[in-house]
């Protein structure tokens, strides 16, 4: 949980802020690194020498065999997790905690379960210094946004796995953030459901222009909502190749496009 | 639906009613026809007359305030205190290091064994009352506080700190509530001892309340009947206060929590 | 292992630093001795406890005997009604209806107020003390018994159906296996509830037991006496305690720990 200052390993030849290759990337990790000190006292890497930069407004998915490390490197961007070596940035700002315009959608919906659906994204706005009858009527807007407005007074337990997830989504966008991390978020869901938040997800990054980075294990899934799929390989997790994903919106699934990439991810991943 | 469970739950009550009322009429023919001496167990109806006979409303009533004053200072204030030990020696690694060790060497010593030393501490009055109906509540109360704290899903802290909370606000907004479910068990718990050690110290060092009430009606060779009869008054209170504390959890909890 | 050694350093030390401000304390006045006996004397207090005894010639350890020996006779007792009684109440959703108010009433009834009734009945002696046990561990076990075969899992029982077992088998081999964590759960809940009751119940018209012995040593101005006492019922507690946590994970290793189980 400590959010101790984010260590800094910069190669002489790396340059300065703003230089090489990724000068328009919005959200830069540089070798970023993970080691995992174990209660014994052993050193797990977990991730190693990560190099990404993603565009502003661009829609990018990890994928990859779980504990690969897709959900740490995600935590590292969202500044839950401290980076071991190496540095991310956004905006050209190095994250050192939460809070620097990333909103994160958990895998369980890691909703409060004491507060009903409302009251959980008007939590989003407790630092906004809204009055608490400004933050309500907004949460009911947000809430409106994913077609839960009927649903506002429920509890958690009280929703089904896909209005969870949509009141999670709501409570992302509270904070307006302008990058939208998301880990395997609709993975616990049934296929109908599934879809119809994937096309809900679609419509509301297309119309807030934000930033997203969405993890999963579906390749379908990633080939229907990204610009480019980032395929991560284990032991130590690695970057092992990143597939732009040139079709046009909205996909189909028949498209011969889709399947012919569909191909290309899964042989990658099956080797 | 919920016709259905109302039904069944109505035949529930009916059911349970029925055997109460048999076992009281059991326990009165036995008492009538002689299988068991009435003198030394009378029949509800006896023990009654007895207590009506033998007590006026006024010391019943005398007896039953300090009773309750005495397990509701204590229980509160035992809750309250086990409630914050257990929450910050969850929350703050270097206290919880502290605090836990000295904590368990002490709970296995059930409250009722610090008697003496209350007296010792605090002379016969009523704070070596208050002290052990205080540890009564306490020990429940700061375990289940650090164990629901130490079973908080991590990623309900996650999830806040992206929206920027952290420190006092990050405990009292997210993680409290989390841990609030066990808490409530060991609130429910607590109380149950308080009662229990309550009870026991008006018995063995005390000059009023239901438990000296009764003790005091034995070692003045008095009725069988008013000890019966204050036997199940203490077990009457103890019955419905632990019902108003569940009804004041599920209203607190029931809602999200389920239960 | 070192690991191990500095997490166990500081409430060590911290330990230590409060036993040497209380002996320092009773030195330099500030505490009254007979009130916060020291260290030092207590350690006196219990080589003569467990030599020459308190009162003479009842040592410490035949006071523990002597608490033990109450307890479990009384939590004995109860373990051998209430198991048997609660597996077949259990069984039968009518009687378990029928009883259930019963037994929630029984259950609310402060132990230790039956005393003086109870008196009445077996005299101050031995069965009075082994009786009021029984009756506390007796309720506390009863309703877990009941509980732990009323709420075994339906998927499990309609599992065990669909291979074609009912009666007494499906109960046998399935309900009963399932309630075992639970039972378990109410015999460890039952011992605590046990241990509270000798305490008390020693306190009152006995000079041998360990609630006896702390109770005696007051009145004899004898506080580290008292404190030896306490820290032995302490320890006796947890070990049977923990001794029965040992027994349900060799006997139940597929069970996980039922330490918060509601009541
Ligand atoms: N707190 C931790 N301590 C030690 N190892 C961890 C921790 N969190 C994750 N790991 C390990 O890191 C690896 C990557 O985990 P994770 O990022 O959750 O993978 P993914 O999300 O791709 O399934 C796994 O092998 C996991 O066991
Ligand atoms: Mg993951």
């Amino acid at each position: 949980m400590s959010q101790s200052p984010v260590m800094e390993r910069r190669s002489p030849d790396a340059g300065v802020e703003g230089h090489g290759p990724a000068e328009t990337a919005f959200i830069r990790i540089d070798g970023a690194r993970k080691v995992f000190t174990q209660r014994s006292g052993g050193a797990v890497p977990v991730l190693d020498n990560v190099d990404l930069a993603i565009a502003e407004n661009e829609f990018v998915s990890f994928i990859g065999r779980s504990g690969c490390g897709k959900t740490t490197l995600l935590n590292m961007i969202a500044g839950l997790e401290d980076v071991s070596a190496g540095r991310i940035a956004i905006a050209g700002k190095v994250v050192t905690g939460p809070g620097q315009g990333q909103g994160v959608v958990f895998q369980q919906h890691a909703l409060f379960p004491w507060l009903t659906a409302v009251d959980n994204v008007a939590f989003g706005f407790h630092k906004s210094g809204l009055a608490k009858a400004e933050r309500r009527r907004r949460a009911l807007d947000l809430l409106a946004l994913v077609g839960l407005e009927a649903a506002a007074g429920r509890y958690p337990r009280e929703m089904s796995g896909g209005m969870q997830q949509r009141v999670s989504i709501a409570r992302a966008l509270a904070l307006d953030p302008q990058i939208l991390l998301m880990d395997e978020p609709f993975g616990a869901l049934d296929e109908l459901t599934r879809i119809e938040l994937q096309q809900e997800l679609l419509r509301i990054w297309e119309a807030r222009r934000k930033t997203i980075v969405f993890v999963t294990h579906s390749i379908s899934e990633a080939l229907m909502l990204s610009d480019r799929i980032v395929l991560l390989a284990p032991n130590p997790g690695r970057i092992k190749r990143i597939f732009p994903v040139d079709l046009p919106r909205p996909r189909l699934r028949t498209d011969p496009g889709f399947n012919a990439l569909y191909q290309a991810i899964w042989n990658e991943l099956s080797t | 639906m919920k016709p259905l469970s109302r039904l069944s739950a109505a035949s529930d009550l009916t059911l349970g009613l029925i055997g109460a009322i048999l076992a009281v009429a059991a326990w009165e023919i036995s008492a009538r026809t002689g299988l068991v001496d009435p003198a030394i167990f009378p029949s509800p109806s006896l023990a009654i007359r007895a207590a009506a006979e033998r007590l006026t409303a006024e010391t019943v009533a005398d007896n039953l305030f300090w009773s309750l004053l005495r397990v509701f200072s204590g229980f509160l204030l035992g809750a309250l205190a086990g409630a914050a030990v257990g929450i910050a020696a969850g929350w703050y690694r270097g206290f919880g290091a502290i605090a836990r060790p000295l904590i368990e060497l002490l709970r296995p010593i059930p409250p009722l064994a610090w008697i003496p030393l209350a007296i010792i501490w605090f002379g016969l009055g009523e704070p070596s009352k208050f002290f052990i109906i205080f540890l009564g509540a306490f020990f429940p109360v700061v375990t289940a506080a650090y164990q629901g704290m130490r079973s908080i899903d991590p990623m309900l802290l996650k999830a806040a700190q992206t929206f920027g909370l952290s420190g006092v606000p990050l405990l009292l907004r997210v993680a409290v509530p989390a841990a609030a479910p066990d808490l409530a068990t060991g609130v429910r718990i607590g109380w149950g001892l308080s009662f229990g050690v309550l009870v026991a110290a008006e018995l063995i060092a005390a000059d009023r309340g239901l438990g000296y009430m009764i003790i005091n009606e034995r070692n003045t060779g008095g009725s069988v009947g008013v000890i019966v009869v204050g036997i199940l008054l203490i077990g009457a209170l103890n019955l419905i206060t632990d019902a108003a504390i569940g009804a004041a959890i599920k209203r607190w909890i029931g809602r999200w929590h389920g239960a | 292992m070192t690991r191990k050694l500095v997490q166990a350093l500081p409430p060590l030390a911290a330990f230590t630093v409060l036993l040497l401000l209380w002996e320092a304390g009773v030195r330099y006045g500030f505490l009254k001795p007979y009130q916060f006996p020291p260290v030092s004397r207590i350690a006196r207090g219990f080589v003569e406890l467990s030599t020459t005894g308190f009162p003479t010639g009842v040592s410490i350890w035949s006071h523990a005997l002597t608490t033990i020996l109450r307890v479990l006779q009384g939590y004995g007792a109860a373990l051998a009604l209430a198991i048997p009684l609660g597996l077949v109440i259990g069984a039968l959703p009518v009687v378990d209806k029928l009883t259930a108010p019963l037994i929630v009433f029984c259950r609310s009834v402060a132990t230790l107020s039956l005393l003086p009734l109870v008196i009445v009945w077996f005299g101050a002696g031995e069965l009075t003390k082994v009786f009021l046990i029984g009756y506390g561990c007796f309720w506390v076990m009863l309703s877990n018994v009941i509980a732990g075969v009323r709420y075994v899992d339906p998927t499990l029982v309609r599992a065990a159906r669909t291979f074609g077992l009912k009666g007494l088998e499906l109960y046998r081999s399935v309900v009963l296996p399932a309630a075992l964590p639970r039972i378990f759960a109410g015999a460890r809940m039952a011992l605590g509830v046990g241990f509270m009751v000798i305490v008390g119940a020693e306190m009152i018209g006995t000079i041998e037991g360990l609630g006896a012995l702390i109770m005696e040593a007051r009145t004899f101005y004898r506080s580290e006496i008292t404190i030896i006492g306490m820290l032995v019922i302490g320890l006796i507690g947890f070990t049977i305690s923990a001794g029965l946590m040992a027994l349900e994970r060799a006997m139940l290793p597929w069970a996980g720990n039922l330490d918060r189980v509601r009541r």
